[in-house]
């Protein structure tokens, strides 16, 4: 385990950004109990059939390092906008995304991981493969790759299945592939977009599950997108709720349900308030 | 139906249609000038394959087959994905396309022997107009069918053009360009052939063409079965390739 981390220090310190690597570091550590992800005065629009659509409005957020936070909202909020925004993969009109100290300009792997709502797994790359892929790209050599793969993907419960291909593979099995994806460069911030929801529901507790187990070991920036309130309540340290469009922070709400969390919490009175809470937001506001 | 009795049924197929041939030419229910039995057209095929001036004539065919898809191969992808990478490209040419793909092209040939004679480069012209076009098409599907989810997962993770390329676009677009080379081949072989039966001086095309027109009918059995064979030999093989490449595909 600690050569593994070792690598993953050096590998971090690979990433050919404009900043010295160790410059990165050193700002890591001194700012460690700050704000990781920093949105600002966000505002975005895209051309639609009939002149511009307003998709998010003045959008500020902050996220403290090691936080986990759910972004949840009405259908067409721009709840998977605005993470799309903070992966690179789309460029903001207005305001500025800074992740850990520095503007988010474009894609950064060996900053953020993306885990995307459909699994996206290339289908002619194994399970293994899979996982191994944002390394591949960096360059890293096949046998340290693999070795990080397999024990990510004996992580996530598929211990056993490197070398299946993914349609040999069931969709809750695929998620997992892509989750395990996710935390292969060990990225301190992780987005992710609906990852669970494509599945049924019984496959989607269980992943739940299963991510906060692997959160709780390797604790990560998470940004969750979602439209399942209980999930949302469920996995979060803090629930952002966003407006119908143009997107607003309505409210910012803190989930202060004791952690590590098992399914009874969901029995509770406190679980159900905040649920309850939550809702009543998105259903009253037009 | 159980599979492993499948192919013993279409052994059996072939050995009834064999004996029906036979037996029809026998008994001159079908005039045996017409429709030589097998027992005379099998041997034929035989004395061809070991007559040097036969081979001769199957290696030119052979040939200019290769070399014409050689060509059309990389000049057909190469314009498939002009058209797909360059929208505007794309949208200006792409009808013409498959305008001339629906128009039969045989109704050029006139055209081909005025511009490159009657020899081998004529018929290599030939065989690249008749195979182009389904390869073009066949490249702009292969690129629009790139899915669009792994593109993205690809930026995401700071994939470059080049690996985004060698990792995604090339793998999801190998089955189709699979697909439209070997229907090029089946329109490369057709264009081929039927450009020596119209005019040359050799080829099997011609050989088929002028034993027609003597009425040597072993010899033009014998050459329909030999020319039916080799094109079902070169679509299997890259058909097995086309398997070959794509194993991750569920079957």
């Amino acid at each position: 385990m600690t050569e593994t981390r070792t690598t993953m220090e050096a590998l971090r310190m690979d990433g050919a950004q404009p900043v010295a690597a160790g410059q990165d570091l050193a700002h890591r550590r001194s700012n460690a109990a700050a704000a990781e992800i920093e949105v600002k005065a966000l505002t975005h629009r895209y051309a639609g059939a009939e002149g511009p659509i307003l998709a998010l409005q003045d959008v500020s957020l902050s996220v403290p390092s090691g936080h986990f936070v759910g972004l949840v909202g009405p259908s067409g909020c721009g709840k998977s906008s605005l993470l799309m925004m903070l992966a690179g993969l789309v460029t903001p009109s207005e305001g500025s995304i800074s992740i850990m100290g520095r503007p988010v300009l474009g894609p950064a792997p060996e900053r953020v991981g993306v885990v995307f709502q459909e699994a996206s797994l290339l289908p002619w790359r194994t399970a293994l493969d899979n996982v191994a892929f944002p390394l591949k790209l960096r360059g890293v050599p096949r046998a340290e790759r693999e070795a990080r793969a397999t024990e990510l993907l004996a992580l996530v419960g598929l211990a056993g299945f490197e070398r299946r291909y993914p349609h040999e593979l069931s969709g809750g099995m695929k998620q997992r592939v892509a989750i395990a994806r996710g935390f292969c460069q060990d990225p301190p911030v992780l987005l992710m977009d609906e990852p669970f929801a494509a599945l049924d529901e019984q496959t989607r507790m269980t992943l739940g599950d299963e991510l906060l187990r692997i959160w709780d070991r390797q604790r990560k920036t998470v940004v969750f997108v979602t439209h399942s309130l209980t999930e949302a309540v469920y996995l979060c340290d803090e629930v952002v709720v966003l407006s119908a469009r143009p997107g607003r922070v309505l409210e910012r709400i803190a989930i202060d349900l004791p952690r590590p969390r098992t399914w009874e919490v969901m029995a509770s009175a406190a679980f159900g308030e905040l649920r309850e809470r939550i809702w009543r937001l998105i259903r009253t506001t037009p | 139906m159980r599979r492993s009795t499948v192919p013993l049924l279409q052994l059996g197929i072939v050995l009834t249609s064999l004996l029906a041939w036979e037996g029809a030419s026998l008994t001159a229910l079908l005039d045996p000038r017409l429709l030589p039995p097998p027992s005379v057209v099998l041997p034929t095929i035989w004395h061809l394959l070991s007559d040097e001036v036969f081979l001769r004539h199957l290696a030119v065919t052979s040939w200019e087959v290769a070399v014409a898809i050689v060509i059309a191969t990389p000049l057909g992808a190469a314009i498939g994905l002009a058209l797909a990478e360059s929208p505007y490209l794309g949208r200006a040419f792409r009808p013409f396309f498959h305008f001339l793909a629906a128009v039969p092209k045989s109704i050029f040939l006139p055209v081909f022997i005025l511009l490159f004679g009657i020899g081998f480069e004529q018929k290599v012209a030939f065989g690249v107009f008749q195979a182009l076009f389904v390869i073009v098409i066949a490249t702009g599907a292969a690129v629009a069918g790139v899915p669009a989810d792994l593109l993205r997962l690809a930026r995401a993770y700071g994939a470059t053009k080049w690996q985004t390329w060698a990792e995604i676009q090339w793998h999801a677009m190998l089955p189709l360009l699979l697909e439209g080379l070997r229907l090029g081949m089946i329109f490369n072989i057709t264009g081929v052939i039927f450009a020596e039966m119209y005019v040359a001086r050799l080829g099997l095309g011609q050989r088929l063409a002028t034993w027609g027109q003597s009425f040597q009918m072993p010899e033009l059995f014998a050459g329909i079965l030999i020319a039916a064979g080799l094109s079902i030999a070169v679509n299997e093989a890259l058909r097995a390739l086309e398997r070959r490449m794509a194993r991750w595909r569920p079957t």
